[in-house]
């Protein structure tokens, strides 16, 4: 049976966040647990008038590519592959799988190798967002290892999943995303004339330079669910310590209690209560890698638990993210990693942020309307 | 079943295909034929491919004949047209969930769609036939299939693996001497200039002269067994009456009878489906004349089960298919169309060549030709 609020989800895709037009070339991916939604994606796609095609991946190929490919074969891109990604205009990436954890026990340096190559084609893709010549938008269809990673019944992590987005029955989905970016824009020019930002919370004390860096608003255009705004960070800027009290997560493995120190810039310390091997041989995968490429804010209020997976995580309202890795064009980064790794601090019950000396947040929320709201 | 499917895979891979290091692969199937895409994954890394799998989705199909404007139905996407163009090797699986989805759908606009992607189609042909692209279809049991055939799933896999020599202990090597025993035929019919087929409501010429018979032994399909030509498109004169029902694309003819005079079809009749058949012979000018010719020699088919795949490979019967000849036959017919149908001969069937009878009740006579 067809979950309304999977229709409505596919609409507001193909309506808002990619806002498909006649004619344009539009591949939708994702894992075979994704055909509900990849299904009503292409019929809504060519409600639209777009030229739609799928590319649905079988479960479970990547681990066989990973255990028993050569390294040749796990670092190849086939020219067709490229080709498309030249050639599309529009884009959804589904993201789901069977089993989050199918990848866990692969060797570590293959893949390394693997995600290397796939980096080539995401920043690529990239390229062509900020140029403007592509839309793309990620989002996740929930299923049963997702529901489980977020330790929830199906039903429930749908109901959660779907509230997240604002697809239930009674919403209008494209009017709450329209009034949301709006809100978040104001937010973020608001920010754009900060020059630093003290984040002070449990265990944490933590001055970052934003200074000439524009805040972006994430507003349903690239990732659904969506709600943050975000810069990246003057690469020399980040003092101070910062504790993370969600596990945090790269590629499946989860490293608990990590507590970071910077200096001029770069991690000095890192520690952790579990996976701290991983967490040090993360910061050590290349120069890039143990300075900040990001900094956010978390404002998707109908986002209230940590769920274990990223899409979800960065946007719980009330925290607020820095990235390790590689920063964004956008926002006028220098750093270049191959890693990107979100971690969050909770700061809804403490904390405190500081724009230029003056209290701007407490207790996960920003204290007043963004300026240009407020007449 | 994965022992067997990773055996199946390696059949596929390693014989029908022949995948060598660094050849693209596309494998790509219906959502139950997964199993056997990830042997296929993991049998062409192995070779030294470089795997790639995608679901089919039969849904969006539904969607785009029913919802989509002429732009959409021309529309062929760019991962096809790059591996038709570019790519080395292509293995379809068919394992169908539901075989007649596209009942409810408009013939023209399926007819539509078939004829965007002539052009592509035309264009693998000739790179296959230059030894440039290799690839194979290959039969998948599921429960649709099961049904049609009037079986369990358990009892229509056992037909698909005895159909494709998996229970051999070398299915290789079972394939390879089957090879030669096609190939006496092949020989004999490569001399022969004109066919006269006789069956039930039956008796059709075609010419042959000139052209080549291609023998079919698990290279492009699985599984596989059958010697096929491209008649000389304007020869067929007389009557030939399908035993089977036509199906292609989810939609099917039963009692489909036509006739030909100068190689075209001028009159074509089905007991069911006619509409469907007229709107298909109509699609183009090619679309009225037979673009293959084929002796089904599977000696493990033998029963009709309502997959193509199996039908034509019937030991004991012919097919002919309206539409495109496959290049390298010698046929030259064009069209967006392949549409074969089958014609049992195991009981009274006779085939002359050149006038001498040289088949009969399904089987080549012994010291034919």
């Amino acid at each position: 049976m067809r979950d309304p609020r999977v229709e409505k989800l596919a609409d507001l895709l193909s309506g808002y966040s990619l806002g498909l037009r006649d004619g344009q070339v539009f591949r939708i991916d994702g894992e075979e647990s994704t055909l509900p939604l990849v299904t009503a994606l292409y019929r809504s796609g060519l409600q639209r008038g777009a030229l739609p095609y799928l590319q649905v991946r079988p479960t479970g190929l990547e681990e066989i590519l990973l255990h028993e490919g050569s390294e040749e074969q796990l670092s190849h891109i086939s020219e067709g592959e490229t080709l498309q990604s030249e050639q599309l205009d529009a884009w959804a990436t589904i993201w789901s799988s069977a089993n989050t954890r199918a990848l866990t026990r692969v060797d570590p340096e293959r893949r390394r190798i693997h995600l290397a190559a796939h980096y080539r084609m995401v920043n690529r893709r990239w390229e062509r967002i900020s140029a403007g010549e592509l839309a793309w938008c990620g989002t996740l269809f929930p299923t049963q290892a997702h529901a489980q990673d977020a330790e929830m019944s199906l039903a429930d992590y749908e109901d959660f999943v779907f509230g997240a987005c604002h697809v239930n029955d009674d919403e209008d989905p494209i009017e709450h995303w329209e009034a949301l970016s709006a809100e978040l824009t104001a937010r973020a020019r608001e920010l754009d004339g900060a020059r630093e930002l003290r984040i002070v919370g449990p265990d944490t004390d933590l001055r970052i330079r934003v200074e000439g860096r524009p805040w972006i608003p994430s507003d349903g255009r690239h990732n659904m669910p969506d709600g943050e705004i975000f810069t990246s960070p003057v690469e020399t800027g980040t003092e101070g310590e910062i504790y993370f009290a969600f596990p945090s997560i790269f590629q499946g493995q989860e490293v608990e209690d990590v507590r970071l120190r910077f200096r001029d810039g770069r991690v000095v310390h890192a520690e952790a209560s579990t996976g701290e091997d991983y967490l040090r041989a993360l910061i050590a995968t290349d120069e890039g890698a143990a300075v900040l490429g990001e900094v956010a804010f978390g404002l998707n209020y109908e986002i209230d638990r940590f769920t274990r997976d990223i899409l979800f995580d960065e946007k719980i309202g009330g925290t607020m993210h820095v990235a390790l890795g590689g920063g964004f064009d956008e926002a006028g980064t220098q750093n270049k990693s191959d890693l990107h790794w979100d971690l969050i601090c909770d700061l809804r019950q403490e904390g405190e942020v500081y724009a230029d000396g003056e209290l701007v947040w407490k207790a996960g929320s920003f204290i007043a309307e963004p300026a240009a709201q407020r007449v | 079943m994965s022992e067997r499917l990773a055996k199946l895979a390696d059949v596929l891979v390693g014989y029908s295909t022949a995948v060598r290091p660094g050849d693209t692969v596309r494998i790509e199937g219906h959502s139950p034929t997964t199993p056997l895409q990830r042997e296929l994954y993991r049998s062409t890394l192995r070779a030294g491919g470089h795997p790639a799998a995608t679901l089919v989705v039969d849904e969006t199909v539904e969607s785009l004949l029913e919802e989509g404007g002429d732009e959409q139905i021309d529309f062929v996407p760019l991962d096809i047209r790059w591996n038709l163009e570019h790519g080395d090797v292509w293995i379809a699986l068919d394992g169908p969930e539901n075989t007649k989805h596209l009942s409810g759908v408009d013939p023209a606009k399926m007819a539509r769609r078939v004829k965007a992607r002539e052009p592509y189609q035309q264009r693998y042909l000739e790179r296959f036939d230059s030894g440039e692209f290799r690839w194979v279809l290959c039969g998948y049991p599921t429960q649709a299939s099961a049904q049609d055939a009037g079986m369990s799933l358990g009892e229509f896999e056992e037909l698909l693996w005895r159909a494709a020599f998996l229970d051999a202990d070398d299915p290789v090597a079972a394939w390879r001497e089957f090879g030669e025993e096609l190939e006496r035929v092949g020989s004999m019919l490569d001399t022969v200039k004109e066919l006269r087929v006789v069956g039930e409501d039956t008796d059709l010429t075609l010419g042959v002269a000139g052209r080549s018979w291609k023998r079919s032994s698990g290279k492009n399909n699985l599984p596989d067994g059958e010697i096929f030509t491209g008649p000389v498109e304007s020869s067929l004169e007389g009557t030939i009456r399908f035993t089977f029902p036509a199906s292609i694309r989810g939609r099917q003819a039963e009692g489909v009878q036509l006739r030909f005079e100068g190689g075209e079809v001028v009159e074509a009749t089905a007991r069911r489906g006619e509409d469907f058949l007229q709107e298909m012979i109509a699609m183009d000018d090619g679309a009225r004349r037979a673009g293959e010719f084929a002796f089904g020699l599977n000696p493990a088919v033998t029963e009709y089960t309502g997959s193509l795949l199996l039908d034509e490979k019937i030991g004991g019967t012919v097919h002919l298919a309206l539409g495109r000849s496959v290049p390298g036959t010698g046929g030259e017919n064009l069209s967006a169309l392949h549409w074969d149908m089958v014609c049992d001969l195991r009981r009274g069937g006779e085939v002359y060549a050149d006038g001498e009878l040289v088949y009969r009740d399904g089987a080549f006579l012994d010291g034919a030709g």
